[in-house]
C-alpha cells in the first residue's frame, strides 16, 4: 500500500496514564521494521497528571518529517477517549480522516468537580461523525478486561488500528514487537489484546 | 413546622461566624465535612454550595423566632415575659447523697437525668464531661455512673450539640440533653426543622440558668494560676463576692472576676434567655442556699418527669420564696432590656420577638 | 527496549530524541555523567545510567544542577569525558559554574545539554538556553532531527576536547521526546584514566589574568567558527541565489521544510539551516546573505539567530550586502498563540508567515470546516485541567494544609514550589498555594513573608517543598530563616521519590542513579540540625495531621512538618484494595454532604453516577488508597482489602 503523497499522518489521542506513550512506540517500532520513515512527537511530563495527552505518528516512505501534524492533516485517529477523539480532530481533522475511538470515557476533575458537564458519549460520537471520513466504535477497555486488565485498552486500540488496514503495517510486525516490548510484562495477556483489538475492528462497521 | 428563614453556610459565616457571635453550642459542627469546631469557634472550611442548610437552621445565633419556637413547644405566646412560659417554679435538691457531694449545688440536674435513665424515660443523656475539672466535652451517659462523673458546672464552653447529633446516630428516640440556653434553643430549632434526622424529633429537655460562658483561652489562664496541680472544682460564688474560686487539692484560689469576665466570649453579649426559656424543665441557683436548686417547669412532658422524681423519692421540694422569686424575675428582665436597648441593632438581628412584647420589656 | 544499548553499527532503529543524544555520548566513549531531572531532559540521563554499568562508565543524578556541572567539569579537567544533562532551567542553577568553567577551560571533552520547553508545556519558564551560550562565549549546536542530536553530541566531545572548552548542545522538547528513524554508529570504549598532577591548576582567574583567559576563550571560538564554515550540520536547500530565504535551526528546520512543500514553494524559497549556531559561521551566512533580498527566520523560542544574523548583515552593510528585509518574531511574522517571541512552533505557524510574506494564499484549512470544528468542540469538549494522580499523598496534604489553615484563622500565606505538588496552586491542590517561580523560591520567599511584621504583615506563612526539591534548593534558605529569625511552618512532602520527572532516586530514597544503595540522607536529621521544630506524619492519618499543623501554627519560629507517604505509582500495592460506594448510604447532593468526594476531595477515582444521583467509584483508575473512605461523612465508601 503505498502512501498519499507519500506521508501518513496518525494521530493518538488519550488522557495521561491511558498508555499513549507505549501505543505510539510499538506501532512505531512496527513501522520502522517494515521500512518506513518515522516520526513521533508527543507530549507528556505534566500530562500524566490527569491532563490531554497527544502522539503524532507520521509514516513517509521518502523522508523523515517533523514530530508534528499541520493543522487538519490528520490521516488517521485513534482516540482512547471519546471527548480528547473529538478535540484532536477539532484542530487536526478534516472530511476524509478515519476515526477508531474508544467509547469509555475518562472523567477529567473538572468535570468531577461539576465546573464543567461531561457530555453524552453518544452526542460526542455524533460530532464526531459530522467532522471526518468514518468512525469506529469500540469498547476497547471492556476487551482489555477480557484479556486481563483494563490497562491494556491501548494495546486493544493498536490492535484495531493495524486491523484496520488504515495503516501500512503488517499485523505480523505488530506482534514481534509485542512479544519483544512486553517480554517481561505479562507478553501473553498484552498478545491476547492485541489480536482482541485485531478482530473486533474487522467485526464492527463504520459509522 | 416551618423555617422562618432558610439560609445556608455562607450566610451563616456572614451573619454569626465572621461576626465572632458564634456561641460554640456545636450544633452546625459534625453534620458535615465543611464545619469543625476548633477552641470554642466553628470553622467554615468552605462553603458547600448549598443556599439553604441544617447549619444555619439549626444555628442559635442565625436567628431565634421566640413566638414560633413558643407555639411549638409550649401551644402559646408567653405569658411570662421575664422567665418566659413555665408551669409552675420551686425549691428543690437531690436526695441522694452521692449525687448531693458530687453536685455543684442542689444536684437537681444528675437526679432528674439519673432517674429518666433508670425508669427508661430516656436511654441516653448528652452530658459535658470534664477530665480536669477545667474543660469539658460532650458525651452520651447511659447509666447513673456516667452520669455522676459529669456533675458539676462547667465555665469553659462546651460544644454539647455535637454530642446530641451523634447520640441521635445512635439511639434513634428517647434522648436526653442537658445545656445552656443556646445549646437547648438549636436542639429545639432540631426539632422544628423542616430538615431530616435520623431521629425521633423528641427527647427530655434540661436547660441550665446561665449568664455567660468563657471562651477555651480561659485554659491557659487558669493554668498558669495553679501549674501543674490537679483542680477538683471552678466556682462564681453569688454576688456581692465578685471573685472567681478555683480549688485544688491543696488549696483554694481567687481571683477578680473581672479576670475572667474577659474570657467571656460575644456570643453571650447578645444572649436575651438566662432562664432556659424552651427547655422542658430549667434549673438554676439558689442565691445564698448552697444545696438547693431553682427549679423551673415549662412543660407537661417535664411536670410529669419531675413529679414522678418527686414521687421516686429521688427529689425533694420546697416553695421559692418571693423575694427570691421577684429577684429571678427581675435578673432576667435586666439582662433582656439591656440586650434590647444597649447592643447593636446589627448584632441582635437574629432575635425575632412580638414586638409588643418588646415594647413592655424595654419601658 | 533500549536500542540505545545495542551494538550494532548501521542499523536502523527508533530512537526517542533523549535517547539519540545518550547514545551520541556512548559513540563518543563518555566516561562521567552527571545531571538533575527535569523535563524534558531527565531521559538522556535514565538512558545513560542504565548503560552504565554494561559499558562501565559512571552516572549519578546530583543533587542540583550547579553540583552536576560541577562534577562533570572536575571529571573532564582529569582527561575524562564528561556530559551534564538538564532542563532549560538548570541552567540558571550552574550559571554560576558556566561562567567560570569557559573561562578554566578543561581537558576531556565537555558536553552541557541543555534541554528547553517551548510554550512551557512542563515548567515554569520557556526560557532559550541559547543565550548562554552566547553569554558564556562557548560553542552551540542545536540539532533539528533525532539523527542529529546523536551525531551532534558525539561531534561536541570531539570538539570540546579539540578546543579545550566546554560546548553545549540544546535541544527543545519536540525533539528530545519524539521519536525518529537513527542510524547507529559504532560504540566505543576506551577506559581512559583520570589524572591530576601536582601541576594541574584549573581556575578561571581573576583580574589580569582573567582577562588573559578571556582572551584565550575568544581565540578557542574563532577556531570554533572555521570549524563551523565547514560543518556538515550546515546546509541549504531549494533555489540557488534565491531572492527570498528562510534561515532556520533546531526544530525549524523539519517545520520549514514541510510548509514549503506544503505550498509548493521548493523553487522559489531557499532554506538555510544551521546546525551550529555560537559562533555563527559567518562566511557561511554571508555567502547567502549576498543574494538574499528577503530573509524568514525559523526558530524556537528567542529571536537568537534573528539578532545575531541582523547583526551580521549590519556589519556587512558596508561591503553591499543588502538591503534586506527581515522576518520573524520583531515583525510578528513568526507568533504563537500569545505573540511572537512565545509558545512553540509549527508547522502551521511558518505556512502563515509564509502566506503573510510572500502574499502566497494557502487556506491552514476550509474555513467552513474549522467553524463546524469549533462549534462542536464548544458544545461537547469539556476542559480537561491537571490533577493528582488516584491515591496521590500531595492530595491529602493539601487538604490538611488547608484545613489546619482555616483552623488558624488568620489567612495563613501559602508558598509553593517546583514538582507535581506544583498543581497545589489548581483546583486539585484546593488552589492552597499563592506561589511559584523556581527550585526553593517556596521556603526562600517565605522568608520575608514570616518576616514583616514590623511592616504590619502578621499572617502565618506556610512554605511547601517536596523532598528532592529540599535537596535541590531548600537548605540555604532553611537555614537563613533560623538565623533571620523568620516565623515559618516549612511542610516538605515526602513521597520518597523524584515524581514529576519520572520517579527518579533522590538523597532520601537510599539508592543512586545507577541502582546501587546508598546512604539515606534524612530530611529531618537536616532540619533537626538547623534548630527547627519538627515533627514527621502521613497526611493519610488526616486527622493528626491537621492537629499537628495547626498546632505548630500557633509557635514562634522555624517548624518544618514533613508528611511522608510514598508515590502510589513510583511503589505501586502489590494488591489493590477494593472500594466502591454503598450507594444507599451515599448523601449524594444533599445537606452534609453535597458530593464532597467528587466535588471537593476531586480525586478521578471518585466519579458522578448522573443516573443515580449519587457517587461511584471508577475501578480502573481507582488506586485502593482508600482516603475518600476515611472522609466520606455517612462511611457510605467501603474498602475491602483483597486477600
Amino acid at each position: 500500500m503505498t502512501l498519499e503523497k507519500g506521508l501518513l499522518n496518525i494521530i493518538i489521542t488519550g488522557v495521561g496514564g491511558q498508555g499513549n506513550v507505549v501505543a505510539s512506540q510499538i506501532f512505531a517500532s512496527a513501522a520502522v521494521r517494515d521500512g518506513f520513515y518515522v516520526s513521533v512527537g508527543e507530549t507528556y511530563g505534566a500530562a500524566q497528571r490527569g491532563g490531554a495527552v497527544m502522539s503524532h505518528v507520521r509514516l513517509s516512505e521518502e523522508t523523515q518529517y517533523g514530530p508534528l501534524t499541520p493543522e487538519g492533516r490528520a490521516h488517521i485517529v485513534l482516540g482512547f477517549e471519546p471527548v480528547e477523539c473529538l478535540r484532536t480532530i477539532g484542530s487536526f481533522g478534516n472530511e476524509k480522516t478515519k476515526v477508531i475511538v474508544n467509547s469509555r470515557p475518562v472523567y477529567s476533575i473538572d468535570v468531577l468537580s461539576g465546573v464543567s458537564k461531561y457530555p453524552a458519549v453518544e452526542d460526542v460520537l455524533k460530532a464526531i461523525t459530522e467532522l471526518v471520513y468514518s468512525l469506529h466504535v469500540v469498547e476497547a477497555t471492556e476487551l482489555a478486561k477480557r484479556a486481563g486488565d483494563p490497562i491494556m485498552q491501548n494495546v486493544v486500540m493498536v490492535g484495531c488500528l493495524v486491523g484496520s488496514g488504515f495503516a501500512p503495517v503488517k499485523v505480523e510486525t505488530l506482534r514481534e514487537v509485542i512479544k519483544e516490548t512486553f517480554a517481561k510484562r505479562r507478553p501473553e495477556a498484552n498478545l491476547k489484546a492485541f489480536e482482541l483489538g485485531v478482530k473486533e475492528i474487522k467485526r464492527t462497521s463504520p459509522l | 413546622m416551618s423555617s422562618v428563614v432558610a439560609k445556608g453556610p455562607r450566610d451563616l459565616q456572614k451573619n454569626v461566624l465572621a461576626k465572632g457571635l458564634c456561641s460554640a453550642c456545636g450544633a452546625c459542627t459534625n453534620l458535615c465535612p465543611y464545619i469543625d469546631m476548633v477552641k470554642g469557634r466553628a470553622v467554615l472550611i468552605e462553603p458547600c454550595g448549598l443556599s439553604e442548610g441544617k447549619c444555619h437552621d439549626f444555628c442559635p445565633r442565625a436567628y431565634i423566632d421566640v413566638p414560633s419556637l413558643d407555639k411549638l413547644i409550649f401551644g402559646s405566646y408567653r405569658k411570662d415575659l421575664a422567665l418566659g412560659s413555665n408551669i409552675s417554679v420551686t425549691k428543690a435538691r437531690a436526695k441522694d447523697s452521692e449525687i448531693k457531694s458530687s453536685a455543684q449545688y442542689g444536684g437537681v440536674v444528675s437526679a432528674l437525668i439519673t432517674y429518666a435513665l433508670e425508669t427508661g424515660e430516656i436511654n441516653a443523656a448528652v452530658l459535658a464531661k470534664s477530665q480536669d475539672s477545667i474543660s469539658a466535652e460532650p458525651i452520651i451517659a447511659r447509666n447513673r455512673k456516667e452520669v455522676l462523673e459529669c456533675a458539676g458546672s462547667k465555665y469553659i464552653v462546651c460544644p454539647t450539640v455535637t454530642g446530641v447529633l451523634e447520640a441521635m446516630k445512635q439511639e434513634k428516640s428517647k434522648i436526653g440533653v442537658v445545656g445552656t440556653p443556646c445549646q437547648i434553643t438549636a436542639v429545639r430549632k432540631m426539632q422544628a426543622s423542616n430538615f431530616e434526622i435520623e431521629a425521633d424529633k423528641k427527647g427530655l429537655l434540661i436547660g441550665l440558668f446561665c449568664t455567660w460562658a468563657v471562651s477555651p483561652d480561659a485554659y491557659n489562664y487558669i493554668r498558669e494560676l495553679v501549674g501543674p496541680a490537679k483542680v477538683t472544682k471552678l466556682d462564681v460564688p453569688p454576688p456581692p463576692a465578685n471573685i472567681f474560686v478555683i480549688q485544688t487539692e491543696a488549696k483554694k484560689i481567687e481571683v477578680p472576676l473581672d479576670e475572667v469576665r474577659k474570657f467571656i466570649m460575644p456570643a453571650c453579649n447578645v444572649c436575651f434567655d438566662m432562664t432556659n426559656e424552651f427547655a422542658d424543665i430549667s434549673v438554676g441557683t439558689v442565691e445564698g442556699e448552697e444545696d438547693w436548686n431553682t427549679v423551673i417547669v415549662r412543660t407537661k412532658e417535664g411536670e410529669r418527669i419531675l413529679q414522678g422524681a418527686i414521687d421516686a423519692g429521688v427529689i425533694e421540694t420546697k416553695p421559692l420564696e418571693k423575694a427570691r422569686f421577684d429577684h429571678l424575675c427581675e435578673a432576667s428582665l435586666t439582662r433582656k432590656k439591656r440586650v434590647l436597648t444597649e447592643t447593636e441593632a446589627e448584632k441582635m438581628a437574629y432575635l425575632t420577638i412580638r414586638e409588643e412584647d418588646k415594647s413592655k420589656i424595654v419601658s | 527496549m533500549s536500542y540505545v544499548e545495542i551494538d550494532e553499527p548501521g542499523e536502523r532503529v527508533l530512537l526517542m530524541g533523549n535517547e539519540a543524544i545518550a547514545r551520541g555520548a556512548l559513540e563518543a566513549g563518555v566516561d562521567f555523567c552527571s545531571g538533575y531531572p527535569g523535563n524534558p531532559a531527565s531521559e538522556i540521563l535514565e538512558a545513560l545510567a542504565r548503560a552504565a554499568k554494561k559499558f562501565d562508565f559512571y552516572v549519578e543524578w546530583s543533587v542540583n544542577e550547579i553540583v552536576a556541572l560541577e562534577t562533570a567539569g572536575a571529571a573532564a579537567f582529569t582527561g575524562l569525558r564528561a556530559l551534564t544533562a538538564m532542563k532549560n532551567l538548570g541552567a540558571d542553577v550552574c550559571a554560576d559554574f558556566l561562567m567560570t568553567v569557559n573561562l578554566s577551560g578543561t581537558r576531556g571533552g565537555f558536553v552541557l545539554v541543555t534541554g528547553d520547553d517551548p510554550s512551557a508545556h512542563s515548567t515554569t519558564s520557556e526560557l532559550d538556553t541559547r543565550n548562554y551560550a552566547r553569554f558564556a562565549e562557548i560553542p552551540l549546536l542545536e540539532p533539528a532531527t533525532t539523527q542529529e542530536a546523536k551525531d551532534m553530541t558525539k561531534w561536541a566531545f570531539d570538539l570540546s576536547q579539540e578546543l579545550g572548552v566546554i560546548c553545549m548542545v540544546r535541544t527543545v522538547t519536540r525533539l528530545s521526546h519524539s521519536r525518529g528513524v537513527v542510524t547507529l554508529g559504532p560504540i566505543k570504549r576506551d577506559k581512559r584514566s583520570a589524572e591530576f598532577s601536582s601541576q594541574d591548576v584549573w581556575t578561571s582567574g581573576s583580574s589580569t589574568i582573567e582577562c588573559m583567559f578571556h582572551s584565550i576563550l575568544h581565540e578557542k571560538l574563532k577556531r570554533a567558527q572555521e570549524k563551523f564554515e565547514e560543518s556538515k550540520f550546515n546546509w541549504y536547500v531549494g533555489k540557488e541565489d534565491a531572492d527570498f530565504i528562510i534561515i532556520t535551526s533546531g526544530t525549524g528546520w523539519p517545520y520549514s521544510l514541510e510548509a514549503v512543500k506544503l505550498m509548493e514553494l521548493e523553487n522559489e524559497v531557499g532554506i538555510l539551516k544551521l546546525g551550529t549556531t555560537w559562533p555563527l559561521p559567518e562566511k557561511l551566512v554571508a555567502s547567502h546573505l549576498k543574494h538574499a533580498k528577503e530573509v524568514l527566520f525559523v526558530e524556537e523560542t528567542d529571536p537568537f539567530l534573528e539578532q545575531n544574523v541582523k547583526i551580521l548583515a549590519a556589519e556587512l552593510a558596508a561591503e553591499g550586502v543588502g538591503p534586506i528585509k527581515f522576518y520573524g518574531k520583531k515583525s510578528n511574522h513568526i507568533r504563537g498563540e500569545y505573540g511572537a517571541g512565545t509558545g512553540e512552533l509549527n508547522v502551521d505557524i511558518v505556512i502563515r508567515a509564509l502566506t503573510e510574506t510572500k502574499k502566497a494564499t494557502y487556506p491552514l484549512r476550509e474555513k467552513e470546516y474549522s467553524e463546524k470544528a469549533q462549534k462542536l468542540l464548544g458544545s461537547y469538549v469539556p476542559a480537561r485541567s491537571m490533577g493528582f494522580c488516584a491515591g496521590c499523598p500531595h492530595r491529602a496534604s493539601f487538604w490538611a494544609i488547608k484545613k489546619a489553615a482555616k483552623w488558624d484563622g488568620r489567612e495563613a500565606i501559602v508558598t509553593g514550589d517546583i514538582g507535581c505538588y506544583s498543581l497545589g496552586l489548581l483546583p486539585t491542590g484546593f488552589s492552597v498555594a499563592k506561589t511559584l517561580h523556581c527550585m526553593g523560591a517556596g521556603i526562600g520567599t517565605a522568608n520575608a513573608f514570616g518576616n514583616l511584621k514590623d511592616f504590619g504583615l502578621d499572617k502565618p506563612v506556610i512554605a511547601i517543598a517536596g523532598d528532592s526539591t529540599f535537596y535541590h534548593a531548600c537548605m540555604p534558605a532553611l537555614v537563613n530563616a533560623r538565623w533571620n529569625g523568620s516565623n515559618i511552618l516549612f511542610v516538605v512532602l515526602d513521597n520518597n521519590t523524584t515524581a514529576m520527572t519520572g520517579h527518579q532516586p533522590h538523597p532520601g530514597t537510599g539508592v543512586n542513579a545507577m541502582g546501587d544503595s546508598s546512604p539515606r540522607i534524612l530530611i529531618e536529621d537536616i532540619c533537626k540540625a538547623v534548630g527547627a521544630e519538627v515533627r514527621v506524619c502521613d497526611p493519610f492519618d488526616l486527622d493528626e495531621a491537621v492537629q499537628n499543623l495547626y498546632e505548630m501554627l500557633q509557635n514562634e519560629g522555624v517548624k518544618v512538618m514533613i508528611f511522608r507517604h510514598e508515590c502510589p505509582l513510583a511503589f505501586p500495592e502489590e494488591k489493590k484494595a477494593r472500594v466502591y460506594v454503598d450507594q444507599d448510604r451515599c448523601l449524594g447532593d444533599e445537606c452534609g454532604c453535597v458530593r464532597f468526594c467528587t466535588r471537593v476531595f476531586g480525586c478521578p477515582g471518585n466519579i458522578w453516577d448522573y443516573e443515580k444521583g449519587k457517587a461511584k467509584i471508577d475501578e480502573v483508575i481507582c488506586n485502593g488508597c482508600g482516603l475518600c473512605a476515611k472522609l466520606c461523612p455517612v462511611e457510605a465508601i467501603i474498602v475491602e482489602e483483597v486477600a
